[in-house]
């Protein structure tokens, strides 16, 4: 279990200190999914210098610049496209992408299904938050129905995005999603899905207090933290009745697992194939 | 097989009683206990079904429904040419079966002293509610009797490593299996019977494992029955329940902490506050048991969890 090395991890060993405090919120939850990240690599055993981060544009896509590995922060929608290069020309490397609810499924909802179903083994950590926080709290594609955002001031009316469920459907070799709340268990999601040869999507369900808790009045950060209890179900829950669960609860832990070629090695492979072919070609 | 180690038997002195045969009027009473998702009901509608099928009349009554939170578990079946009542009173029932150390202590009263058979697994499952004093190292509420300081109140007991057998079969659900292979050493129904009743109530995916936990379960009484009991109490339940202990520091970066009270909220001791910076700190630093959920929940990595060596404090300072 992930907690033994809990007493051993500190978690500043894999910080640019220089660049602490960082530039989130009071409380906002992508500290505490950083934290989680930065464990399940410490349990890995992952060198920092194999260790590429790629992240895209928002709250979530800042949080590269306090890994202390190779890191890019790149354009907004698409780390996965970036990441995908890099995992291609580099498969030494670990290539970890953290993006958030927007840039993943709005602006990069395309990469994101094409990365899906290429099944190159890339870790992609999709921070949802339910809010464009950086910009100012407009509405994302995972808002919640009658949310309030500054664009929606009436509350939201689109139907909200299942991610995972859009992650297993293209594909992904790896789905699951757990809470900022329960750190070891979240940590030890992302080790599973670090672990796992091909595309694994992660969706952290992340508490943006400033914006979207403030708007909707959630209040502080730890009463959202508090409101993910009672509104998670761990998916060993999902089929029981009597549980302490309330009804509309998205499922958590790991929600699909295929064993689908990855695409790294079976591209590498079909090149060296292509490769032999023609110099036994001009031999002749 | 390490479930066989002798250490875990403690079998009665002296010749072993024959299983206690069926009594000619009196029903026979089996009390199977254990906490929630064991397997206490599958035992107990195995060997109903069994007794049933033997031309006994039987009744079974038990108290479920505490599987997801770990709570207490218990059936009682009585068989025999008529039965009456559908409950075993304090001090009759025939042979108690536990699925888990400490139950098997809360129902020793109802084992009929002098002849009762008691089997019960030393596997611990300690409630959350046995853990008051959060400290590491506190001692913890939990049953402190050994193998061996309850052989005086039982006739015939047996302490089997029922789990351990499981898990080295590969299926540590398997382990009321194993205890129903022990419980059909002091019934006499045949064997064949035994593994048929087996069969109707586990899935048919472990059937394999479990007819070989079974087994295991009757060879491992029948080879105690052989051994001379020995003093000592099996090693799990001489072991400590606790964590190393050591003396707790938090390590706090004053500058990093944004004020955002989730430490200070969520501590379950309620230990920290914020300072008249804003700042947090520890307030009581008796009370923080090291749980870390501060330094894990902080989103600004602010707190460390330190524990220091207690030997070591002196030199340090
Ligand atoms: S705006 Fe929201 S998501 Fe962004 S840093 Fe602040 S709390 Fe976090
Ligand atoms: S470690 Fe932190 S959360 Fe746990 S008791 Fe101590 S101060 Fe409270
Ligand atoms: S959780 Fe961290 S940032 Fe928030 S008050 Fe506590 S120490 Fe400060």
């Amino acid at each position: 279990m992930i907690v033994d090395s809990a007493p051993a991890f500190d978690v500043r060993e894999y910080l640019r200190k220089e660049m602490m405090p960082h530039f989130l919120c009071p409380g906002c939850g992508h500290g505490i999914a950083l934290r989680a990240l930065l464990w399940a690599l410490h349990e890995l055993k992952v060198d920092k210098d194999k260790l590429a981060v790629v992240s895209g544009i928002g709250c979530a896509g800042r949080l590269s610049a306090y890994i202390d590995a190779s890191t890019f922060h790149v354009t907004h929608g698409r780390p996965l496209a970036y990441a995908t290069g890099l995992a291609l020309a580099r498969p030494d490397l670990r290539v970890v992408v953290i993006s958030g609810d927007g840039d993943c499924l709005a602006i990069g909802g395309n990469h994101l299904i094409h990365a899906c179903r290429r099944n190159l083994k890339i870790t992609c950590l999709m921070l949802n938050n339910e809010v464009y926080g950086m910009t100012g709290g407009q509405v994302s594609p995972t808002t919640s129905e009658m949310r309030v955002t500054t664009t929606t001031p009436l509350g939201n009316s689109e139907p909200h995005f299942d991610a995972c469920a859009l992650a297993a459907a293209a594909g992904a070799g790896f789905v699951g999603r757990e809470g900022t709340r329960h750190v070891p268990k979240l940590a030890e999601l992302m080790l599973a899905g670090l672990e796992h040869p091909g595309f694994s999507f992660i969706e952290v369900l992340s508490d943006c207090t400033e914006i979207f808790g403030r708007k909707n009045e959630m209040g502080s950060s730890s009463e959202m933290i508090l409101r993910q209890k009672s509104e998670l179900r761990p998916e060993a829950y999902r089929d029981t009745v009597d549980t302490p669960f309330r009804a509309n609860e998205l499922p958590t832990g790991v929600l699909a697992k295929n064993a689908r070629p990855e695409y790294g090695a079976a591209y590498r492979k079909a090149a060296a194939a292509i490769k032999a072919a023609a110099a036994k070609k001009g031999r002749k | 097989m390490n479930g066989r180690r002798a250490t875990h038997s403690t079998a009665a002195p002296g010749p072993v009683p024959a299983a206690p045969a069926a009594k000619a009027r009196e029903p026979m009473n089996v009390l199977i206990v254990g906490v929630g998702g064991q397997g206490v009901i599958m035992v107990s509608k195995a060997l109903a079904w069994l007794a049933q099928s033997k031309g006994f009349e039987v009744k079974q009554s038990e108290v479920h429904g505490m599987a997801k939170r770990g709570g207490t578990v218990f059936s009682h079946v009585r068989f025999g040419p008529q039965v009456w009542s559908p409950t075993i009173a304090m001090g009759e029932a025939d042979i108690l079966i536990a699925l888990e150390w400490a139950e098997g202590m809360r129902w020793l009263p109802y084992l009929r002293p002098e002849s009762g058979v008691f089997l019960c697994d030393t596997k611990r499952i300690v409630p959350p509610f046995a853990c008051l004093n959060r400290h590491p190292g506190a001692p913890m509420r939990y049953s402190r009797e050994t193998p061996a300081e309850i052989r005086e109140h039982v006739g015939e007991g047996y302490a089997i490593a029922a789990t351990e057998i499981a898990e080295a079969l590969g299926n540590e659900r398997a382990a009321n299996v194993v205890l129903l292979g022990a419980l059909s050493t002091a019934l006499d129904f045949p064997i064949a019977d035994w593994e048929a009743a087996v069969a109707q109530f586990v899935p048919k995916k472990t059937l394999t494992v479990n007819l070989e936990a079974f087994r295991s379960g009757r060879d491992w009484i029948e080879q105690a029955r052989l051994m001379t009991p020995v003093a000592e109490a099996p090693v799990e339940a001489q072991q400590p329940l606790t964590n190393a202990p050591g003396k707790v520091r938090l390590e706090i970066t004053e500058e990093w902490c944004k004020s955002c009270d989730i430490c200070v909220k969520l501590c379950p001791e309620r230990c920290l506050r914020l300072n008249a910076d804003r700042i947090v700190e520890l307030a009581d630093a008796e009370t923080c048991t090291g749980c870390r959920l501060c330094e894990w929940l902080c989103p600004d990595f602010a707190i460390r969890v330190h524990f220091d060596e207690v030997a070591l404090e002196g030199s340090r300072s």
